[in-house]
């Protein structure tokens, strides 16, 4: 019974590490996604010029990005825009973010497609970040737990 | 229609204020009042506490903003000729600073005022003029004349639907420049002209005569706003391909028409036949004078 226990100690202090790690991942999966949106949109300005309402309702993303997408379609429609839900984004960044949808589609191409790439430079550098992070922090995290749990049990033992 | 885009408070006040499908124009001029335009009478918006509305710069570019679906680079190029066109025919002037280089016009940009204009759709108004214009399925070239905002327009829809209502079944071809007589959106047109018109919106009336007349095969071109110089090969070229022309011009009578440049020369070469002068002294779009090609008056109000 004792042993049991400790294994069910371990699994759950990895599986909260596991977790905590994955925020990481998603954050950078996050800014991944979001820089190949800018990108995408940078296309669609150079060539077809297709209004960011029908944009939007072909881009895919999952998890975070795809609450992004809604956000962003709320906003069009309320002229609201609240980021702040999206777990993985700092209030910081959130704002900053918002700021960014509240300047998109305000000019032509030309300055539109200029004003993006001072957003992707912004987005490239929150995206390093998350790739830093995330190749740093998360092995980290979990070997640190494993200690931690391990260390646990053999004071239990 | 307009409640997508006007801010949320001057909508209802307009609603509450006055009856929409009465309105003409709606003007927003950067810290003027805001003016509501009904039959040519001018009304100043107020609000529950009787203060004036007065626009600000904030309510004109959210106006714009929602107006372009926040994607003015997809209307830039109806920028830069000055106007947006909403559904169901809604057109918007739009003044600002106009951006250049090198004599081209980018764009236009610190909006200072817009002008919405709603197309009122008046059934039957060019009746009294149609058989002066349609002689045994016979059609006249003619010139729709009219100071601005007295009704050309809504004659030209009239005058298309007339036709197809009569079963006058020739091909029509719409060459709508800025999107003014028929706006089409998804492919469909958004005002009923009957079941003859084929149309091109959004584009030169230069390559809407020449790709239509090759490609569509039509028997009347009806067009707005021509300029008697600037398109004087359109109009060459739908005549001497025996197709008839249906346009309008901005003038208020004859005589100022005799006086715009290019017009002795259509005149001589008899480019149209019929001359209809409208104005709004009993309502928009009064029939007041029909001349012939010799601008004898053979309509008189």
């Amino acid at each position: 019974m004792k042993w049991f226990l400790i294994i069910v100690l371990i699994c759950v202090i990895m599986l909260i590490a596991m977790g905590v790690s994955e925020q990481y991942k998603d954050k950078f999966d996050f800014y991944s996604n979001l820089k190949s949106f800018l990108n995408q949109f940078k296309l669609n300005l150079s060539f077809k010029q297709e209004k960011i309402t029908d944009f939007l309702k072909n881009t895919q993303g999952k998890k975070y990005f795809k609450q992004f997408v809604l956000a962003y379609e709320d906003y069009l429609s309320t002229d609201i825009i609240n980021l702040n839900k999206i777990k993985v984004l700092e209030q910081s960044e959130a704002t900053e973010l918002e700021n960014i949808i509240k300047n998109i589609g305000k000019h032509d191409a030309k300055n539109e497609i200029k004003q993006l790439d001072t957003f992707l430079l912004e987005i490239d550098n929150k995206l390093a970040k998350a790739q830093e992070d995330k190749n740093k922090l998360c092995p980290m995290i979990l070997k640190l737990s494993l200690l931690f749990a391990i260390g646990l049990a053999i004071i239990l033992i | 229609m307009l409640k997508d885009y006007l801010d949320p408070e001057i909508y209802h006040l307009i609603k509450k204020t006055f009856n929409f499908d009465d309105i003409n124009e709606i003007r927003m001029r950067t810290n003027a009042k805001l003016i509501v335009v009904i039959k040519n009478k001018k009304y100043y918006l107020k609000n529950d506490k009787g203060d004036y509305i007065v626009a600000n710069k904030v309510m004109i570019e959210n106006f714009i903003r929602r107006a372009s679906e926040n994607s003015i680079y997809a209307f830039n190029d109806s920028i830069i000729n000055g106007y947006l066109t909403l559904p169901k025919g809604i057109r918007v002037g739009i003044c600002g600073n106009v951006v250049s280089d090198n004599n081209n016009i980018i764009t236009i940009k610190e909006f200072q005022s817009v002008n919405i204009r709603i197309p009122h759709i008046i059934k039957n108004c060019s009746l009294s003029a149609y058989p002066y214009l349609i002689i045994d399925n016979e059609v006249y070239n003619t010139l729709i004349i009219s100071a601005p905002g007295r009704g050309k327009t809504t004659f030209l829809r009239d005058l298309v639907y007339q036709m197809s209502q009569n079963n006058l079944s020739k091909n029509v071809l719409i060459a709508d420049e800025r999107t003014e007589i028929c706006s089409v959106i998804d492919s469909e047109p958004m005002i009923n002209l009957g079941g003859f018109c084929d149309i091109y919106s959004n584009c030169s009336k230069k390559f809407a005569f020449k790709n239509g007349i090759r490609s569509m095969r039509p028997d009347i071109i009806v067009t707005d706003e021509i300029d008697l110089e600037k398109d004087l090969d359109c109009l060459l070229e739908a005549m001497n391909s025996g197709v008839n022309v249906i346009a309008s011009i901005h003038a208020k009578d004859i005589k100022e028409l005799r006086n715009k440049s290019g017009f002795e020369n259509v005149l001589n070469q008899k480019f149209f036949n019929r001359f209809v002068v409208l104005s709004d002294t009993e309502g928009v779009g009064t029939l007041t004078n029909i001349y012939d090609e010799k601008l004898n008056c053979i309509y008189c109000r």
